[in-house]
């Protein structure tokens, strides 16, 4: 050990360190305005008897009534709020499970080696282009293509002898739930298979060239390697759609308003007429937004359940013990 | 030094801008929420000339998204007699009776307006501006009664109908209404359509009911309803219309005489804002006003010319723009500021001159019955549009007429789950019978508006 000098030289450092806070300061100081705020009154308006403009500030905790109607199966708001949640499941799963095939078939494609598609920046960029149009829009063109009974669609079917009369799309369950499902799907895919394909590029590639050496057909390297080492890509796709397909709104309120005999009706379409038509229930709007934060919460845990791996992990005193 | 010379910079800044604001305070402010320029545009052209004294701060907000009301609407519930609030905000028909009904919208008395100058006001306009306790919160420089307009040339090739008066007595009442829509669909082999659909009638239709939607707090489906929704049922089953939407594309084809749709029922400003426009002039822009009104479909100005108006079934009215003053900003008014919202309100909605002049000016159908009388008096509005028909006498009837009790503030939301929950899916056979779409509509009603009682 060095000997001290006797007086301690002060030397004034300069740290920059606190900068730091100040450039994460923004985003922060957004965060708590516009988003932690916001939840916390929403929690609290859950909580209330808060209808209509007038008692937005001034109203009263009455505990947890606005919840009790929405699991009670005699009140009014019961057939509406799990119906609408039937519906938007329906329309996620549809969109969702051929959105992941597609993805996954395209992703492999595009990162096959032995393949080497040509004009990869070309497809790539047409099959995420539909991602960059905002859902409204889209809401609105395929309401004007598939409109009755004089639109581009039926015209079309009728002139080149499809259909004799024009059909009423939106009058029906079937189509309107299917159109609302395939847009979805058509602006997602491109998504979701940009993010596989960064998953797979992931991959060490001297696996793909073991397995080549091996001498493994195209399905096996990919049912084998690529699917079980993409598995936390697939983790995090699955749950963003989830959030995603559970709060759907856009499409289905500029297309469809829930028609027919609200078959459309999604979860955030029903908070959306609970609070911003009518008598502005902002207490009920509240409680279901808070019911589908936790039905997101209990899907994404299982989710993560599901395709996490189940080894034990070793626990503390293990740990303790392997680095001793 | 620099120090110094900032500090004194400063200083003077702060002093000029101090200055500035004591110098504009003799000024009058006044705060004008609206959803379009349009009242903008009026007081700046015909009346922030004369009234150097009062400073304009006028607020824009679209209704789409209900940007406008979401707007007004926290300003009022959080902070209503704050400076950036509202002194005078523009009510339009869906949420007019939202805000009479408030307490944070003012009696009109309450700046000044008395009795006599409200009289003059068309009934159904001043009755809508009122509250349930009759209040007058609201006034309307429009007024907006709705007639039937329909096609002269296809009334006369399958009706043989050659006057308004004929027409008129082709569709009477609703009954005769359907009769002539079937006459029509034999005479046309099913060429030529009554109307575009059921979305059509309903804005009329309504106004034959005997009383609104909420009634003592109660839902009340009024029987006249249940005649709509066997007429529409009707209509729809025997191809007696387009079965398309208002506004949608078949709806304008009709106008522009893509398809043949002989009836649109269309208040004052569908005739200048939605039909006129729509009606496919344009192509042949060399043509006079004399050659225009008589009407031919292959000189290339669609169907300019060729349109007549009759009252149709029902007085209704469908619109207006009403102003309205915030209670807390009067409250805190001084004499001279309520003096200006008095001065301001009455002269865009009942001064004689001012609604003459801007009847001239812009075509619109004015809110105030004595001027009306007067623009009458003066030898009223041949239209060119409409073969020369003076289209002011036939809306003035119907203004008179029409009942402004009916409306109420959860209007626009019952209308449309009526819409949903019954005229669409009855009309086209999806639900058992009535019984069955009205029990759905009732729910629906009950879960998005908790303060009215549903039996």
């Amino acid at each position: 050990m060095q000997a001290q000098p006797a007086v301690k030289k002060k030397v004034k450092s300069v740290s920059y360190s606190h900068w730091g806070y100040f450039f994460i300061a923004p985003f922060f100081i957004v965060f708590l305005i516009f988003q932690l705020y916001p939840i916390i009154f929403t929690f609290r308006t859950s909580l209330t008897d808060a209808m209509g403009w007038e008692k937005i500030l001034n109203n009263n905790i009455i505990g947890f009534n606005n919840f009790k109607q929405l699991f009670d199966s005699n009140s009014l708001v019961f057939g509406k709020f799990w119906g609408s949640l039937g519906n938007t499941m329906i329309m996620w799963f549809f969109n969702f499970v051929p959105q992941l095939g597609f993805a996954l078939i395209l992703a492999s494609w595009f990162t096959d080696s032995r393949l080497h598609l040509k004009g990869q920046g070309f497809f790539k960029t047409t099959i995420f282009m539909p991602n960059i149009i905002t859902a409204a829009t889209i809401g609105m063109l395929f309401m004007s293509l598939f409109a009755f009974p004089v639109a581009p669609i039926n015209t079309f079917l009728q002139t080149s002898g499809i259909v004799n009369m024009p059909v009423n799309y939106f009058r029906s369950v079937e189509w309107s739930r299917g159109l609302i499902s395939f847009i979805q799907w058509w602006m997602w895919t491109g998504n979701t298979m940009i993010i596989m394909i960064a998953g797979i590029s992931g991959i060490n590639p001297s696996l793909f060239e073991a397995a080549l050496v091996d001498g493994c057909s195209s399905r096996q390297t990919f049912w084998k390697i690529t699917l079980p080492l993409i598995k936390p890509i697939l983790v995090y796709n699955l749950t963003t759609s989830l959030v995603g397909g559970l709060t759907m709104f856009d499409v289905p309120h500029m297309m469809t308003q829930g028609d027919p005999n609200e078959t459309t009706n999604t979860v955030a379409r029903f908070i959306y007429t609970q609070g911003f038509t009518g008598s502005h229930n902002f207490n009920m709007a509240s409680a279901a937004s808070i019911v589908l934060f936790g039905i997101i919460i209990i899907g994404s845990l299982i989710i993560r359940y599901v395709l996490n791996d189940h080894e034990p992990k070793p626990g503390k005193a293990a740990r303790k013990e392997a680095i001793k | 030094m620099k120090k110094v010379l900032s500090l004194v910079l400063a200083l003077a800044l702060v002093l000029g801008v101090m200055s500035f604001a004591s110098a504009e305070d003799a000024k009058i402010k006044l705060v004008v929420y609206s959803f379009t320029n349009e009242l903008q545009g009026m007081i700046e052209k015909y009346y922030a000339p004369n009234h150097p004294e009062i400073e304009f701060d006028f607020q824009i907000y679209p209704t789409d998204g209900d940007a406008y009301t979401t707007k007004v609407d926290t300003l009022l519930g959080s902070d209503a007699a704050s400076e950036e609030a509202p002194d005078i905000f523009t009510l339009e028909a869906a949420f007019v009776k939202h805000y009479v009904e408030m307490d944070w919208t003012g009696d009109l008395k309450d700046i000044g307006f008395t009795d006599d100058e409200l009289a003059v006001a068309f009934p159904v306009m001043a009755q809508i501006g009122q509250n349930a306790a009759g209040v007058q919160k609201g006034l309307s420089w429009q007024s907006t009664p709705g007639v039937l307009m329909y096609r002269a040339s296809l009334a006369e090739k399958y009706l043989g109908v050659t006057s308004p008066e004929e027409m008129q007595a082709k569709v009477a009442d609703w009954d005769t209404f359907l009769e002539t829509a079937e006459e029509l669909k034999e005479k046309s082999e099913g060429a030529c359509k009554m109307i575009t659909g059921s979305g059509d009638i309903w804005n009329a239709y309504q106004y034959q009911r005997a009383a609104g939607w909420v009634v003592d707090g109660k839902l009340n489906i009024d029987d006249e309803l249940l005649d709509f929704e066997e007429l529409v049922k009707t209509m729809y089953q025997d191809d007696l219309t387009q079965k398309a939407g208002a506004w949608g594309e078949t709806w304008f084809a009709g106008m522009q005489g893509v398809n043949e749709t002989l009836c649109y029922f269309l208040p004052t400003w569908g005739l200048h804002y939605t039909l006129k426009p729509n009606c496919g002039q344009g192509t042949n822009d060399k043509m006079t006003e004399e050659e225009l009104s008589t009407y031919n479909l292959e000189n290339g100005n669609g169907t300019y010319g060729d349109w007549r108006i009759t009252d149709g079934p029902v007085a209704y009215s469908w619109g207006g723009t009403w102003m309205g003053v915030n209670a807390a900003k009067v409250a805190t008014a001084d004499d001279a500021k309520k003096a200006a919202m008095h001065d301001l309100i009455k002269f865009f909605t009942l001064d004689d001159d001012f609604l003459t002049q801007y009847a001239a000016d812009s075509g619109d159908f004015v809110g105030s019955a004595k001027a009306v009388e007067t623009i009458l008096a003066n030898g009223g509005t041949p239209n060119p549009f409409l073969g020369g028909q003076d289209h002011y006498a036939i809306f003035a009837k119907a203004a008179a007429l029409a009942n402004g009790a009916l409306m109420s503030q959860y209007d626009a939301t019952i209308n449309d789950l009526w819409s949903k929950n019954v005229t669409s899916p009855y009309e086209a056979g999806e639900v058992e019978d009535i019984n069955e779409a009205i029990a759905n509509f009732k729910t629906a009603v009950a879960a998005a508006i908790n303060t009215i009682t549903v039996e």
